[in-house]
């Protein structure tokens, strides 16, 4: 993929290095994959310009690429290993964490090891598979914790699923305690988030319980059935001691409960994903089931507490809860439709527009989305500075344009006609070039 | 009624809508709303024998997801009344077993080119997916929860021939709410109408936020119906259940069933409704069903295919 094998020379980019607190213009040179020159732009440059390919990189970022958080490998008809990692490069998603919850599922240790011999090729680390926290994510039985961990389990979920047993649940956060592996869950009260379960029948909740729930006839999903999940589990982390995380927080009371967590030491973190601080229910208005999604979309004001407990760092993370499907599964009446969308090539933009809503730093902004994930995982963050292997991305954040479903490769998107701000331009991975529209700059 | 001056009078236009499909009384305004009702208070009237066929060579296909026997008899009526052709397509749930989607299953009868699709399916939204992806017009006749829009038009018919009017008057709606298309339909359509509607169901079956619908609403059936001109009564939907709304039947009667002390807290000639089929002995007490200077469910059946009739021939017209 090498475009150039000239060394390359970016003139006055702005370095957002958030594992250093480091956010300054600077001039980068890369030979061979290696950062063989780095300092402030206020330096004279004790180089010839022509021998370098010469790129003027005034206000665009220069960070760490993207670690998602949380993305589900759907090998549907349209996506695959090959194009997931395509669109992610593309997009400045340099790391994933793959979630289990795929055929055949990832709950068991020769499934993980699989899946990271198939996935990490020439030893670039790109795919990181959480282990399932139960035997078929079905609640019941704890899985092979210990033996997943050893062949490189990050952590454990049943996403999609909830772990609702309290005391399935009290095991396995022990037993990832002893692991020193974090637990996310994804809360929502199965009985709650439906019109009641009795025997047999389950009638499961769509979207959001509410006025719009009312007026489309859906089955409505009260907002409680996440916190309630939540709180129990707060008490559970206490008890173990384990480091529990929560995933795609999307009301206004969860932002509450886990915002006194933190207040009160537990060791607690959480995410959201970009259409809970974007979107609200009323999207749902025409039966459109791009916007079908778990946890629904919820009201304006959960949106907003959602968008604020970004920027006062009650949640931690941003990630694009990336859940690929197939048109097929989408054009059918709502109740039969599946649930889910892509969102890792729309993640950075996303991200980025929220900078227009406050006076948050970029660099708290990136931080969810680079520094935080890594962290949650223990996955070490690269270095950026001299004579260390380029791992980074490039992208322009004020560039504004559009969503276009048609120039996505991955579907569906809720986000279609959309503007955005912030595209990415370069990534490099290892010392590689793995994507390179520079030029364009 | 009053048939004998009716009948000398000028018949009213064809019903104007602002859309070639009748997905929901939501977004309706007043003056569609009202010319249906009008022209299917002239078709009410009229000897079906003298009917002018105006829509020879219309094909229409019934296309039912879910059983139905009155809404299905009661739009072929009204299709064969105006001479178009009505073909019934009932999709069992085998043809949805063998892995067609739906819209593969619409696709496929659209080939056919027919004019008008009338669809009931059980899931909320689905006429609205058949009017994205279809050219036909399409008649919603009940989708899920959602609503059921030609039900609602003859039961404000029924209550407009009857009392004279619709404006001003307190109308209950009683029952399970929560799972009832036709009471959505009803609610958008009587409020537009200016009509007081009060929202009768137990705490378990009433849907949230209702009020914002515009309507009052009661966990009491003798609070609810105090003075009202109407009550209209829903089937308990067994079938849309879990089985945790209401503790027995016994005990739903006792406290929502209506009987004739109950309806002494309501308007002294105040009429009854049902969309049917009706459960008696738990929604309402048999003998009030059957009597007939009360009860209108007799009335709103006859009333179905006028109004039936007015709407496919609308449809028809907006096609044009």
């Amino acid at each position: 993929m090498h475009k150039n094998n000239n060394p390359i020379l970016l003139k006055n980019i702005r370095v957002i290095d958030t594992s250093q607190n480091l956010d300054q213009e600077m001039n980068i040179t890369v030979n061979n994959g290696i950062i063989s020159y780095f300092e402030n732009s206020e330096k004279n440059l004790p180089l010839n310009e022509n021998d370098f390919r010469s790129i003027n990189c005034k206000d665009k970022i220069l960070s760490h690429g993207i670690f998602d958080l949380r993305v589900y490998l759907n090998e549907t008809n349209n996506e695959n290993v090959s194009i997931l990692k395509n669109a992610a490069i593309n997009s400045g998603v340099l790391k994933m964490g793959i979630l289990p919850f795929q055929k055949p599922l990832l709950d068991n240790p020769i499934m993980i090891e699989h899946l990271i011999e198939k996935t990490n090729f020439n030893n670039d680390k790109f795919f990181y598979p959480y282990g399932g926290a139960t035997k078929e994510l079905k609640g019941n039985e704890i899985a092979e914790l210990g033996l997943m961990a050893e062949v490189g389990a990050i952590g454990f979920t049943d996403a999609p699923n909830c772990i609702q047993d309290s005391l399935v649940m009290r095991r396995i956060m022990s037993y990832a305690k002893m692991l020193e592996k974090p637990i996310l869950q994804n809360p929502e009260d199965k009985s709650l988030a439906g019109l009641a379960a009795s025997n047999s029948t389950t009638i499961q909740g769509e979207m959001n319980e509410g006025e719009v729930s009312t007026r489309l006839g859906l089955v409505g999903i009260p907002s409680c059935a996440e916190v309630i999940i939540v709180e129990r589990d707060l008490r559970l982390a206490e008890l173990t001691g384990v480091h529990y995380h929560v995933s795609n927080v999307s009301t206004k009371e969860t932002v509450e409960v886990i915002k006194r967590a933190k207040l009160n030491g537990i060791k607690i973190t959480c995410d959201t994903s970009p259409p809970y601080f974007s979107l609200n229910e009323l999207e749902l208005s025409t039966y459109d089931t791009s916007f079908k999604l778990s946890p629904p979309l919820r009201n304006e004001e959960d949106r907003i507490a959602i968008q604020n407990a970004i920027f006062d760092d009650t949640i931690d993370i941003i990630t694009s809860d990336h859940k690929p499907m197939s048109n097929d599964a989408k054009i059918l009446p709502f109740t039969s439709a599946s649930t889910g969308a892509s969102g890792i090539e729309t993640l950075l933009p996303l991200t980025l527009n929220l900078l227009n809503k406050s006076d948050v730093s970029i660099m708290n902004i990136l931080k969810k989305i680079t520094l935080n994930p890594s962290k949650l995982l223990k996955v070490e963050i690269p270095k950026i500075k001299s004579n260390e292997k380029a791992n980074f991305i490039i992208f322009d954040p004020n560039e504004q344009y559009l969503i276009n479903k048609d120039s996505l490769q991955t579907s569906p998107t809720p986000f279609h006609g959309r503007p955005v701000q912030g595209k990415n331009y370069m990534s490099m991975m290892n010392g590689k070039v793995v994507f390179d529209n520079i030029d364009l700059l | 009624m009053n048939k004998f001056h009716k009948i000398n009078k000028t018949p009213p236009p064809i019903a104007t809508l602002n859309s070639k499909n009748l997905l929901s009384i939501e977004g309706m305004n007043k003056l569609e709303i009202n010319s249906l009702l009008d022209r299917a208070d002239y078709f009410a009237d009229l000897d079906p024998l003298k009917i002018i066929k105006t829509l020879n060579g219309y094909v229409i296909l019934n296309v039912f997801f879910e059983n139905s026997t009155r809404t299905r008899v009661s739009f072929e009526l009204a299709g064969r009344r105006l001479g178009a052709e009505v073909i019934n397509i009932s999709v069992d749930k085998s043809s949805i077993k063998k892995g067609e989607s739906l819209l593969d299953t619409a696709n496929t009868l659209s080939a056919m080119k027919p004019n008008l699709l009338i669809v009931r399916h059980p899931e909320s939204g689905a006429p609205k997916l058949f009017s994205d992806y279809l050219n036909c017009s399409i008649v919603n006749a009940g989708d899920g929860r959602h609503e059921h829009p030609t039900q609602a038009l003859l039961d404000a018919l029924t209550i407009r021939r009857r009392l004279g009017r619709i404006e001003g008057l307190k109308i209950a709606i009683c029952g399970d709410i929560l799972n009832s298309r036709v009471a959505r339909s009803n609610i958008h359509l009587l409020t537009t109408l200016g009509v007081e509607v009060r929202c009768i169901a137990p705490p378990t079956l009433m849907p949230k936020s209702l009020e914002n619908l515009g309507v009052n609403c009661f966990n009491s059936l003798k609070d609810g119906i105090n003075n009202v001109n109407a009550i209209m009564l829903l089937r308990l939907q067994n079938e849309r259940m879990s089985g945790t709304e209401s503790p027995s039947k016994r005990e739903y009667y006792r406290f929502y069933g209506l009987d004739e002390e109950k309806l002494r807290m309501a308007h002294h000639d105040a009429v009854i409704m049902h969309p049917g089929p009706m459960n008696r002995g738990v929604e309402i007490a048999s003998s009030l069903a059957d009597n007939e200077d009360r009860s209108l469910i007799k009335t709103q059946v006859e009333i179905g295919v006028a109004i039936r009739m007015a709407t496919i021939e609308a449809v028809y017209n907006a096609q044009k």
